[in-house]
């Protein structure tokens, strides 16, 4: 199961645990979704989604409600047959299995603790329920709920604990079994902002402790990024994109994930000639910019350019050149050592992020370019949705 | 506490003439019955000209009373099978209509609730000739089994409030812990829906403690319910004892209601 950490008196005590808890794998567990389908009644609500998690690491399913993220969670999890596609563990299909014999573990959105039960009688649920003698069980549950830094809260019931405590026990609830796999649905949904990087930063470090392979479930895009060693964005029922964070938010695949992972100014034209690897596009705004793609694309074909606001720089009204348009300034707000500049183009409406020097500039005239360095994704305007 | 508008206070003076009329109603006469039950003449008679203990005495003595404490035995007994078999019944039947939004959930909700509205008169004619053409003689078991039909409802109505909170993540969470779905019943549904299930019991018992429709076709000479007797006795001779019996039936149907009423809110806060 995880990998074995002698130096730790957090860590559960497995030196005596029998055979078939003894760590299968050196670092986790391998989770494999082949081609899962579900439908509910005529929805589609997951279409076809194979998707791979490594042993040890975090994946992110990130996107709107109704794009099938916490569907195909609780489809891992047992709750939903699938009506096509395999769930597999270490390459072992486990969709024949109920949800109590898969070796997953899940921290629920709303906690989902036993209200008429302590702490420690939520944690020791699962081994009691697996027939653990007693003694192996309150072993346990110390040792779970000091890893979650819970140990002086064992006997308070969950309404006596703070969103966060209640969090870190359904944490320890899910690894006290030892789990292959630990899903959390939207863990954070329930916290204040200014606890959720701390217990992000927690979760994570009790994760990668403990070596359990984890699929984490959140519509927030700053939530993936901090967690996950990769996200899978995911739309209508598919998954657009799987990378690692800051893939996604450099390279996105589509337009749909430039848009949702981080902000996107959203910028049409039209391929006016290509030049070596790079296109020259001439943008509706009224430029003329060149830009290098991956992709390939005909002279004369529309196109959609997703330029991040720090892609794009203001530029004094009268320094008129090919490559930036005019525009006019609406307000410029300073956040700390940055400014962000809100900024039209005609109809077009621009987020600019830039390095702050001194006071912000007043409102007014102005010309927008696209920076020599940056590397917007563009995609056909067709793939505009 | 707000003071009302002054054009407020006619409407308020209505609402408390109101409910001083319904309390009147409701408590005058339990209070005349408890009264009437002290009196020292030797009928049914209110006002009573003087007070005394005696028709309690009676009423206890073993020998004089003996088919009446043979009576109530039979009632409470009956009411005891009742509680436990129509609150069995209905926290199944209120989970699983909990659980399932089809349209079998409302239509069988319906068909559960529908004693209460059905006349006790017509359902125990029904029963009695339902069990005669099965060629049933009536029984304690046949007793019980009318009693808690006409229960059934109090109790799927309160569990079905407690059952409906019940947050199904816990159950999946039960589930994925590796708990069988016995163990999750035991463990957490049942705690948590224990305030419905107590006082769903509590409100069948009694109501199966009073009823005498059902009573009136099903029971017979070993099944004599102590609402038949009573009212047989009325009828006969005025005997005070009624008034005694009835005075005692509303201290312990009192007793009852407090001692619930500490139970299921301790019950509840050991379930919060």
């Amino acid at each position: 199961m995880a990998r074995p950490l002698q130096n730790s008196a957090h860590m559960l005590d497995r030196t005596d645990t029998p055979a078939a808890l003894a760590p299968a794998a050196p670092a986790g567990h391998r989770l494999d979704m082949d081609g899962i389908r579900v439908r509910y009644g005529q929805a589609t609500a997951v279409d076809g989604v194979t998707l791979s998690v490594e042993p040890g690491e975090i994946l992110a399913l990130l996107g709107p409600s109704g794009c099938g993220k916490t569907t195909l969670l609780r489809t891992v999890a047992g709750f939903i047959r699938p009506e096509a596609g395999r769930v597999l563990v270490d390459g072992a299909p486990i969709g024949h299995l109920p949800p109590g014999k898969r070796g997953v573990g899940i921290v629920f959105q709303s906690y989902a603790l036993f209200p008429h039960m302590s702490a420690a009688e939520n944690v020791a649920y699962g081994l009691e329920a697996r027939g653990r003698p007693k003694a192996e069980v309150i072993r346990r549950v110390e040792a779970a709920l000091a890893a979650v830094r819970m140990e002086g809260f064992a006997a308070r019931r969950p309404r006596a604990l703070s969103g966060g405590q209640q969090q870190r026990v359904a944490l320890a609830r899910a690894l006290a079994i030892e789990p292959a796999i630990l899903l959390l649905d939207e863990p954070f949904a329930a916290l204040d902002r200014a606890l959720r990087l701390d217990l992000q930063l927690e979760i994570k470090r009790i994760q990668r402790r403990f070596g359990v392979t984890a699929v984490l479930v959140t519509h927030d895009q700053d939530e993936a990024m901090s967690m996950a060693d990769r996200m899978a964005v995911m739309r209508g029922g598919r998954v657009e994109q799987v990378d690692a964070p800051a893939t996604v938010y450099d390279s996105p695949a589509t337009p749909f994930v430039a848009g949702f992972v981080g902000t996107s100014n959203r910028l049409h034209g039209r391929v006016e000639a290509r030049e070596g690897a790079d296109y020259r596009v001439r943008l509706d705004v009224g430029a003329s910019v060149i830009l290098a793609s991956p992709r390939g694309f005909a002279v004369g074909e529309r196109v959609l350019l997703c330029a991040r606001p720090e892609h794009l720089a203001l530029r004094d009204a009268t320094a008129e050149t090919p490559e930036s348009w005019p525009a006019r300034l609406r307000i410029s707000l300073p956040l700390g050592p940055a400014l962000v500049h809100d900024v039209e183009a005609g109809a077009t409406e621009l987020k600019l992020h830039e390095a702050r020097h001194g006071q912000p500039p007043a409102p007014g005239p102005v010309r927008v370019a696209l920076l020599p360095t940056a590397r917007p994704a563009l995609f056909p305007a067709g793939d505009d949705a | 506490m707000h003071r009302l508008a002054p054009a407020d206070r006619p409407l308020a003076l209505l609402i408390l003439a109101l409910a001083v009329i319904a309390l009147l109603v409701l408590v005058g006469p339990v209070l005349i019955v408890l009264l009437t039950s002290f009196t020292t003449s030797q009928a049914l008679r209110f006002p009573p000209p003087g007070l005394t203990l005696r028709w309690y005495a009676e009423l206890f003595d073993p020998v004089r009373s003996a088919q009446i404490h043979k009576a109530a035995g039979n009632s409470l007994l009956v009411a005891f099978c009742t509680a436990v078999l129509s609150t069995a019944m209905a926290t199944g039947a209120a989970l699983a209509i909990a659980r399932s939004r089809a349209g079998w959930a409302r239509l069988a909700e319906g068909a559960f609730l529908a004693p209460l509205v059905l006349p006790g008169i017509a359902f125990g004619l029904a029963a009695l000739m339902f069990f005669s053409w099965l060629r049933q003689p009536p029984s304690f078991a046949l007793l019980v089994m009318g009693h808690a039909m006409i229960a059934a409802p109090f109790a799927l109505r309160t569990v079905g409030a407690s059952a409906a909170g019940l947050d199904p993540a816990l159950l999946e969470s039960s589930a994925s812990l590796g708990a069988s779905p016995w163990r999750t019943f035991r463990r957490v549904v049942l705690p948590l829906i224990m305030p419905g299930v107590a006082s769903g019991g509590f409100l069948a018992f009694i109501s199966s403690l009073d009823n005498v429709p059902v009573s009136l076709f099903l029971s017979s000479a070993e099944t004599d319910m102590l609402p038949i007797r009573l009212w047989g006795m009325m009828e006969t001779s005025l005997d005070v004892r009624v008034a005694a019996a009835s005075g005692v039936l509303v201290a312990v149907a009192f007793l009852l209601l407090l001692l619930m009423d500490r139970a299921v809110g301790l019950v509840r806060r050991m379930a919060g």
